[in-house]
């Protein structure tokens, strides 16, 4: 093949890929008016498939690509629907897009914090603002051969844990990559790693998932778990484990040591990784419920 | 009987005493290797064995068995190591420094009970 037919052959697969990208995209609007929905179409263009909906408790959000909600209420209304909605993405990385009619900059800190992506502004959209929201449909990278080499054993050992410790049946769902260092979930055990490799690992739950797997390891009802038992329990399971999956890297470049674990606290904290590293995001599933494993690992160097 | 049981995780601590106390121990909580040795100090006639975590803060679990092991007052009580370390080396070093038995992390109740008879007839 000669270089312009290599070319045009690239051209036409990213074009083929640019459609079908934009073509099967999921997208929910929420609390959307008539008006509303006329300019997000015009945003997202024909080919998005967008559904509309009032906001309820109850939403289920697994299978969407894009969340785009009206500011509709006052402040604290507003960041109490997105908790809930980011809550509902049971840690998937689905943006949630709030757009509003206000014709001022609107301070984005507080929806941020509780789960938004970005915050919008719908009067007179700019041709920036289309970018911004296409941007956001760009699918994750799909882990590369060497990344599902090295994700493979704490996907194994964070079942074994549980499994182990709780007599859970916990499912791997998914991986993507991160960019984000906030993360949404009410509590986070952390492990720093050292040695051949380092970074960090990450577990994050909600405290209702929390509280159900610690009181299965202590044998023992929910309402006897106390917040300083979750601590305690959480920094456990990122320290066993770090310390299960350590031993599969012996003799790798991924060989890491652990020191003593640490807990935050709080829904949208952040967490530092370390720079031009990605970060894995596993996600697996309980029940109904989900949890997360952060995994950002860097080898020093490469092993002779 | 008589068990110290050390470990910074409140939650292995309960775990590790609702088996012991199935096997008729009683449970005394340290939370660092440095109160281990107090503990065991002050309890030496009476104490059966130790259950010790590698990674404590203050003082961590194979120092605190060097220091019995070099303290002509307990030589003989057996030791459990616990711990999230797994690899070869790292267990063969804790043997070494004069533990009976060496427990993985993560362990079922049957485990723990079964190692803890193990370390008991090795005394």
């Amino acid at each position: 093949m000669v270089v312009s037919e290599f070319h045009q052959a690239i051209t036409i697969i990213y074009h083929e890929q640019e459609m079908e990208v934009i073509s099967m995209k999921k997208i929910l609007g929420i609390d959307c008016s008539p008006t509303v929905a006329k300019t997000v179409s015009g945003l997202l263009g024909e080919n998005d498939h967008i559904q509309y909906e009032n906001f309820h408790d109850e939403m289920v959000l697994n299978d969407y690509d894009m969340i785009i909600l009206w500011m509709g209420q006052r402040q604290s209304n507003v960041v109490e629907q997105i908790c809930k909605l980011r809550y509902a993405c049971n840690f998937q990385n689905i943006p949630i897009i709030l757009v509003h009619g206000e014709q001022q900059d609107v301070s984005s800190q507080p929806y941020v914090i509780a789960g938004a992506t970005e915050v919008l502004s719908l009067v007179n959209p700019s041709p920036a603002c289309k970018h911004i929201i296409k941007g956001y449909l760009v699918p994750s990278r799909e882990p590369l051969a060497e990344e599902i080499e090295y994700l493979n054993p704490f996907i194994k050992n964070t079942c074994h844990v549980l499994k182990t410790m709780a007599s859970l049946d916990v499912t791997f769902k998914k991986v993507y990559f991160s960019n984000t260092i906030r993360i949404f979930g009410d509590i986070s055990g952390i492990m720093g790693l050292s040695g051949n490799a380092e970074g960090t690992l990450v577990v994050t739950f909600y405290w209702d998932l929390a509280k159900m797997i610690i009181a299965r390891m202590m044998g023992t009802e929910e309402d006897s778990i106390d917040a300083e038992l979750i601590h305690d329990g959480v920094s456990e399971i990122i320290n066993m484990i770090s310390g299960s999956t350590k031993k599969e890297f012996v003799g790798t470049p991924y060989h890491f040591e652990i020191s003593l674990p640490s807990v935050v606290v709080g829904p949208g904290h952040q967490i530092g990784y370390l720079q031009h590293t990605s970060v894995a995001v596993l996600i697996f599933q309980v029940g109904n419920q989900s949890f997360a494993l952060h995994v950002c690992i860097k080898p020093k160097a490469k092993m002779p | 009987m008589k068990v110290i049981v050390a470990d910074d995780s409140r939650l292995v601590r309960g775990l590790i005493e609702r088996a012991a106390v199935s096997m008729g121990f009683e449970v005394v909580h340290a939370t660092n290797g440095r109160e281990a040795l107090d503990l065991l100090e002050a309890n030496v006639q009476d104490v059966n064995l130790m259950i010790l975590d590698w990674n404590m803060p203050v003082l961590n679990g194979i120092d605190v068995i060097k220091s019995m092991r070099g303290d002509d007052r307990f030589p003989k009580i057996p030791v459990l190591m616990v711990s999230t370390e797994a690899e070869d080396g790292r267990i063969q070093a804790v043997i070494s420094a004069g533990a009976q038995g060496y427990l993985t992390k993560p362990f079922t109740a049957d485990q723990l009970i079964d190692a803890i008879h193990s370390v008991l007839e090795k005394k």
